[in-house]
């Protein structure tokens, strides 16, 4: 400290005195403490002497001597108020300037708010129940000679096996989401959220009953809890508690509670709840102890404090006691593992009822923060360019006495009022826009932007942030203005931070070309994947669902002969899935080149003799089923991805090959060309197909494109006779695939309107600083026309700053956009290539748009009178 | 007790000031206090209570004037009021008549 370097009184404590001390006493105490200084400092020297200057300065640090705080804030908050004041008359002198302004800033924090909704939606699924914290679900890996799957479901006997073993696993509950028949009676409802459920269930989640005791209203078999919606549904007003619902046609239930419909926001999505007693104590018992049929969705609670690590790393020699021979003999290991509640709906890659894409929450968060940088350099830019009106003020304003600090503060406050209009305009958008968006989104995000008063807090702070972020820098280049060279007239600010604005405008171009080059490829792989060849006819096929009736099932050949009855039908096929319906896996064994049996787990259909024509399938090698080949039923056909999975490197090595799947044994007969019977995004997986028509869920129907309302017509009568224990339940194959894009192609959409309004608020920042440019050339451009240029020299004059920055920003933009959508196009085992096309229209509507906004300007400028510019002189 | 409650060191203070007469400001009263009593005086405790007493009344100050010894800050000289020398007055009153009050033997006594 200077205490003892110097030999004067040490300034710190003289400085921090004055800042104490009552102004009226710091003169004459002041005196008082430095005559002592030098007093002391004869006596003893000057260190001693700041010393007692130090314990002097304490001393008077009491209250009769401090200043009174209150006076001290009391004259910011007369300066604050003009400040608010002239900020007041500045945007309404400047109208123009100051709409763009609030209008970039406004759309820029509407697009945040409405992406924080989203995300936050996305990120707090399942939060809601109380014991979140203490819920795993249990996944299995399946580890065969050839691939590991990773599975989303575990057998009914694991988990409850984990609880007697495990002293830390308090609870367990297994779910098995089902579509089933319910009828009341009279009427029969395909119920396609159904879901089996054990007792335990609402112990582990929070799901609140309206009516009945959930302690025990899954206990017994054959009890079913109803949400709200399905107890209307099936018995409108009313009481519902106690009665009966046949299920299957077999089956009476009897409704024993009824809870509230599950939110949104839950990974889980049913409306009827079964016990799932009535399954393993009832109809399927030996189900219980099936460690290899893998049917259930199943959760543990642990106790409080349980690592769930520490129980995963038990799970191994778990597996090992009780499956490990069967394990080894079949050659499938199963390794179990914990994902936590709050996972499973977006990070969890396993699948769930509901799942959400980790990758399109980050990708909306990224674009919530491009929008804000770009409306932020907007107002930057903005403020920069027309410093010149405002140097006068600055100047005058130093002239009299302002700190620098104290100007900035006032340029801040100023941004500051514009953000904060801008935030209720904001507001205002958001609420009326929220319902669209929750329509675009395909989900209830929230009702409102007021729907809670803590977020509606941290949307205001967040508001004041943009405010500071924007206006830091246009307050720290206006309050850095030299009074003098102002006041004297030499002051020219069109020089201000030139550089900096050109490389904010480039900066929002790339974004903007980015974005729009994203949506362009977003659009391609989309449409790509609509219409790839799939290797199967998917047109004009229409498919009833029958879901497996076994009354249907006996008679399935008279069904396929009397519905198909029907000039405008031309074939029909029953099979166990069609494409896009999902199927079975089934554990088979077949000979691989060296001879052994091994073992995997394939992809599984049961078809009759005219599927493979009615689809159009191709054979690459053997035969389809034939109805000369009695031992057909003993037969198995398989794809080329099984073939390669195998190790065989021709399709017709593994013809005459041994197989056994599920009990069945015989011989591989034939090999079907690769098709995509599930989604684009991913590969084809192995496949076996069995002729089994008497097992089938679904008969397709290629139906003739002409009248197409009247063939269903027709259909439906005839079911109904046939078949009037089933609802006529029916899709096309077309529709049905196109639908696992629904996602994508929400995504696609938002990702368009964002992207336009990135552009749009890009736009707005270059014509106020075009207008402005304009304004600030007046005076060179009637010159120059005085001196005989032409138009069209004058327009390129004006627009070539401009543009030439596009271009840079075009180049710049290139390897940004390959990289991230490169990456997001890599979800997609499918995909297509990234053409140079969609940067070429990128940039030509960055040009084009950007060219729109300023023309207008521009050719004012150029045919104005240059009389008027120039009169004043 | 009358209605003015004078302490021992504001006592002190406002008769160190009617010694000093027209010169008394800080330094100088602290100075006057030490000889004449012979105990160390605070500044901050000085400080505070002639800002008290000046607020009471029964203190006045003006500013002298500055010296290059005090970095160019004027003195604050400080003067008995009417007021002030009224107090005094009656708190020295009511002491002698304490004073007077004490039987003659309580002194002799050994």
């Amino acid at each position: 400290m200077s205490l003892f370097k110097t030999n004067k009184a040490s300034p710190w404590l003289l400085n921090f005195f004055r800042w104490y001390c009552h102004p009226d006493y710091v003169e004459d105490l002041e005196g008082d403490l430095l005559e002592t200084f030098e007093r002391t400092k004869e006596q003893s020297g000057p260190q001693k002497a700041n010393w007692i200057l130090a314990i002097n300065v304490i001393k008077l640090f009491r209250p009769g001597i401090i200043r009174s705080f209150n006076d001290y804030q009391f004259s910011h908050y007369d300066m604050f108020k003009n400040n608010l004041k002239i900020a007041v008359r500045n945007l309404i002198k400047h109208k123009s300037y100051a709409f763009i302004n609030v209008l970039g800033l406004a759309i820029g924090m509407t697009c945040c708010l409405l992406i924080f909704l989203y995300v936050n939606h996305e990120l707090t699924y399942d939060s809601f129940h109380s014991k979140s914290d203490r819920i795993y679900r249990v996944v299995t890996d399946i580890k065969t000679p050839t691939e590991t799957i990773n599975t989303g479901v575990t057998s009914a006997p694991m988990t409850a096996y984990m609880k007697t073993d495990f002293p830390e696993v308090e609870d367990f509950v297994r779910l098995d989401p089902s579509q089933f028949l319910l009828s009341d009676g009279e009427k029969s409802y395909q119920e396609d959220n159904g879901m089996f459920a054990d007792a335990s269930f609402f112990k582990i989640f929070t799901f609140p009953l309206v009516k009945g005791n959930a302690k025990t209203a899954l206990v017994d078999p054959f009890s079913v809890v109803l949400t709200e919606s399905a107890a209307k549904k099936y018995f409108g007003d009313q009481p519902p508690m106690g009665k009966v619902l046949k299920l299957e046609g077999e089956y009476d239930l009897t409704v024993t509670g009824i809870m509230q419909d599950v939110p949104q926001n839950s990974n889980f999505s049913f409306d009827v709840l079964v016990s799932l007693s009535t399954t393993l104590e009832e109809i399927f018992p030996r189900r219980a102890e099936q460690w290899g049929n893998f049917a259930y969705n199943s959760y543990v609670l642990l106790l409080p404090n349980a690592l769930p690590s520490a129980l995963e790393n038990k799970l191994p020699d778990f597996m090992e006691k009780y499956y490990g021979e069967t394990m080894d003999r079949d050659e499938m290991h199963y390794s179990l593992f914990l994902e936590p509640l709050s996972a499973v709906y977006l990070k969890s890659e396993r699948g769930s009822p509901r799942s959400g894409n980790q990758i399109n929450v980050m990708v909306f968060s990224i674009i919530a923060c491009l929008i804000l940088i770009i409306a932020c350099f907007n107002f930057m830019n903005l403020s920069t360019a027309r410093a010149t009106e405002r140097a006068k003020e600055v100047g005058i304003r130093k002239v009299i006495g302002a700190i620098r600090w104290q100007l900035t503060i006032q340029f801040l406050s100023e941004a500051l009022l514009m953000s904060m209009l801008a935030f209720i305009l904001a507001l205002l958008a958001c609420e009326i826009v929220i319902p669209s968006f929750n329509q675009l989104a395909g989900k209830q995000i929230v009702n409102s932007i007021f729907y809670n008063f803590n977020h509606l807090a941290v949307f205001g702070l967040f508001a004041i942030f943009v405010g500071l972020l924007a206006g830091f820098y246009p307050a720290y280049v206006l309050s850095n203005f030299n009074p003098v060279s102002i006041l004297k007239g030499k002051f020219s600010s069109s020089q201000t931070g030139l550089v900096l604005r050109k490389v904010l405008v480039t900066s929002q171009f790339v974004i903007s070309i980015t974005l729009i080059a994203g949506t362009a490829i977003v659009y391609n792989q989309l449409g790509f994947m609509r219409d790839k060849s799939l290797g199967f006819k998917k047109n004009q096929m229409l498919v009833i669902d029958f879901h497996g009736d076994n009354a249907i099932q006996e008679k399935i050949n008279v069904f396929k002969q009397q519905l198909s009855a029907n000039p405008q039908i031309l074939g029909v096929s029953a099979s166990s899935s069609v494409p896009s319906t999902g199927n079975n896996g089934a554990f088979s064994v077949i000979e691989n080149p060296s001879g052994d049996l091994q073992s995997s787990n394939l992809a599984m259909f049961y078809v009759d003799h005219e599927f493979f024509d009615l689809f159009e399938l191709e054979m690459v090698a053997g035969r389809q089923f034939s109805r000369d080949m009695l031992t057909d039923s003993a037969a198995l056909i398989v794809n080329e991805a099984t073939v390669a999975s195998y190790g065989y490197q021709q399709p017709e090595a593994i013809i005459g090959k041994q197989f056994s799947q599920w009990g069945v044994e015989g011989q591989v007969i034939g090999v079907v060309k690769d098709f995509h019977y599930a989604s684009l995004q991913q590969k084809i997986e192995p496949l076996s197909i069995r002729l089994e028509p008497d097992n089938a869920m679904y008969l397709t129907f290629n139906i003739e494109s002409t009248n197409i309302s009247n063939t269903i017509a027709s259909l439906e009568e005839k079911w109904k006779k046939l078949a009037p224990q089933r609802p006529f339940e029916y899709f096309f194959i077309d529709e049905s695939f196109n639908q696992q894009y629904a996602a994508e192609v929400r995504f696609g959409d938002l990702f368009t309107y964002f992207a336009g309004l990135a552009v749009f608020i890009a736009c707005l920042g270059l014509l106020g600083l075009i207008s402005y440019t304009s304004t600030q050339r007046k005076k060179e451009i009637g010159i120059r026309k005085v001196l005989g240029a032409n138009k069209l020299g004058l327009i390129k004059l004006l627009t070539q700053d401009i543009l030439r920055l596009i271009v840079i920003a075009f180049f710049v933009a290139l390897p940004i956009t390959w990289f991230t959508l490169s990456k997001w196009l890599q979800s997609f085992a499918y995909q297509t290539e990234i053409s140079p096309w969609v940067f070429i229209i990128a940039g030509l509507m960055a040009l084009g748009v950007s060219f729109a906004a300023i023309s207008y300007q521009a050719f004012k400028a150029a045919l104005s009178n240059p009389i008027e510019a120039l009169k004043n002189e | 007790m009358s209605k003015h409650h004078l302490g021992e060191f504001e006592e002190i203070v406002m008769l160190t000031v009617a010694i000093l007469y027209d010169e008394a400001y800080g330094i100088a009263i602290i100075d006057e206090m030490e000889d004449r009593l012979g105990r160390k005086v605070s500044i901050g405790a000085l400080q505070t209570v002639l800002r008290r007493l000046e607020k009471k009344g029964y203190l006045d100050s003006r500013f002298g004037e500055a010296t290059k010894v005090r970095g160019g800050k004027r003195k604050r000289y400080f003067t008995i009021t009417a007021f002030g020398k009224k107090v005094l007055t009656d708190v020295k009153e009511q002491r002698m008549g304490l004073w007077n009050a004490v039987p003659e033997l309580i002194w002799n006594k050994q």
